[in-house]
């Protein structure tokens, strides 16, 4: 088994503990164990609290990887917020030492010392490049034949590139490679790389965003929105009925977390992976699992 | 005998705004512009509002015309911060980071709106961005997962403390 530190963030833990126990469930099969990091706090958010005072979003941000470095890990994410913050702290502190010295004098507060001798990995890039699409595909009992899977990536998985280094943000292939791991095949619609808006302010902008985004979502008739991020989830779960009401138009693509979707090709049943509590049910699942109950 | 030229026209560079900024992480990334606009046209922001433009901010912190940046309801609390200028920009200007320097700035002035302010205030009063609530734990016992872990916020209060010769408006 492969080592590595678990940063679980604020979101999936309190809002989508059912993403957790996937993530918990799956990754053993793959043969990583996960080590959690006692202490740890919000990474913290790469959009508000950055947005008071980037001091001390660093100075926060380097404690939490001091943790890891105590245990001699690395770390991995499941929120790509949190990759964001932690990976930009790490590249920052790296590239500027008086900056680092800054940090680490807010961390002398608390006896701590930032050293930069952790590298943080986000679970997409963990399980490609420590597991590998073919081990994923042999941990695969429930194949997700004919599963039609419209990828939203979202911003801060992918960039800025030169810092996150996770996948070419102009095509990338990470997620299309894990969903055909599954069996399942993904369909890439015209707005694909497009955000979610969550972070912006205004009304406007997030909403016309999403209403384009899905509108082409509905083109490729996808049966489910294949999710890696946390935030642009409840984006895509209950937002899906706002923009619905607003532009009087239907939009229902349920969105699934994609270690949720793994564990259930993993064999894990429907009803024990909390998608009663989404707005919008991936229910379509449930055909793969009447067709083993067919064939036992 | 030339006109003297109008007073009025004159742009008149609020360098004091300016040093306020280049005290602010990557505040000083601006001065690399060259206003080619390659963050516009990969700005999801400016496709979707007829107000929000990167590089037209960009431009005015070189102007230094921090009043109109600074201000109630600033333009800034519009980008959606998708990082696409910081991939795009041929100067490495980073124009996002820019934005949340400013922010920092209209910060430190009491100018963040409420919904932001009340996720900075959960994660100082919490050290988590989410409110706690015993729901989230029975939510988490269903999956066989622990209750949440505790954050040491002793130690999250001294990080998060400005130190005296670190800048802010104060």
């Amino acid at each position: 088994m492969k080592r590595f530190a678990f940063f679980p963030g604020c979101l999936i833990p309190a809002r989508h503990p059912a993403m957790e126990f996937a993530i918990r469930h799956t990754l053993p099969r793959l043969g990583i164990e996960i080590v959690d990091l006692a202490g740890a706090s919000c990474c913290p958010d790469p959009i508000y609290f950055k947005s008071k005072d980037k001091v001390s979003w660093l100075a926060v941000a380097a404690r939490n990887l001091t943790l890891a470095e105590d245990l001699g890990l690395d770390i991995f994410t499941n929120c790509s917020g949190c990759t964001a913050t932690l990976s930009e702290t790490y590249h920052l502190l790296h590239e500027d030492p008086e900056l680092k010295e800054q940090v680490n004098r807010r961390l002398e507060r608390i006896g701590r010392h930032y050293r930069g001798t952790t590298r943080i990995r986000h679970i997409a890039t963990l399980v490609r490049d420590e597991v590998g699409y073919d081990a994923v595909r042999e941990s695969v009992v429930r194949p997700l034949d004919g599963l039609r899977v419209a990828i939203h990536y979202g911003c801060h998985l992918l960039k800025p590139s030169r810092i996150m280094q996770v996948d070419n943000p102009d095509n990338p292939e990470v997620m299309e490679r894990l969903v055909q791991a599954l069996g399942a095949t993904p369909v890439r619609h015209r707005n694909w790389y497009l955000c979610c808006g969550k972070a912006c302010q205004s009304e406007d902008i997030p909403s016309n965003m999403m209403h384009d985004l899905l509108s082409t979502v509905n083109d490729v008739h996808a049966d489910l929105l294949g999710m890696i991020c946390p935030t642009c989830f409840g984006q895509f779960d209950h937002g899906q009925l706002k923009i619905s009401r607003e532009f009087n138009e239907s939009f229902s693509t349920p969105p699934v977390y994609y270690f949720q979707l793994l564990a259930f090709a993993q064999g894990v049943p429907f009803d024990d992976l909390g998608f009663e509590r989404q707005r919008f049910k991936p229910d379509c699942l449930r055909r793969f699992e009447s067709a083993e109950a067919a064939v036992s | 005998m030339t006109a003297k030229p109008n007073d009025n026209d004159i742009v008149r560079i609020d360098f004091q705004f300016r040093r306020e900024l280049a005290e602010k992480v990557e505040g000083d990334l601006a001065s690399f512009c060259y206003q080619c606009g390659a963050c516009v046209g990969d700005c999801p922001a400016t496709r979707y509002s007829n107000r929000f433009n990167p590089r037209e901010i960009m431009l005015k912190v070189l102007y230094g015309l921090g009043d109109e940046l600074l201000g109630e309801g600033s333009v800034l609390w519009d980008c959606v911060n998708c990082y696409n200028c910081h991939e795009r920009c041929p100067q490495q200007v980073k124009p996002v980071e820019v934005i949340i320097s400013l922010k920092n700035m209209l910060a430190d002035r009491g100018r963040a709106p409420d919904a932001v302010g009340k996720v900075i205030k959960t994660f100082e009063e919490s050290g988590r961005t989410v409110p706690y609530n015993p729901a989230i734990d029975k939510q988490r016992a269903r999956y066989g997962l622990p209750p949440l872990a505790d954050v040491p916020m002793g130690e999250i209060r001294k990080l998060i403390e400005p130190a005296a010769d670190e800048g802010g408006a104060q």
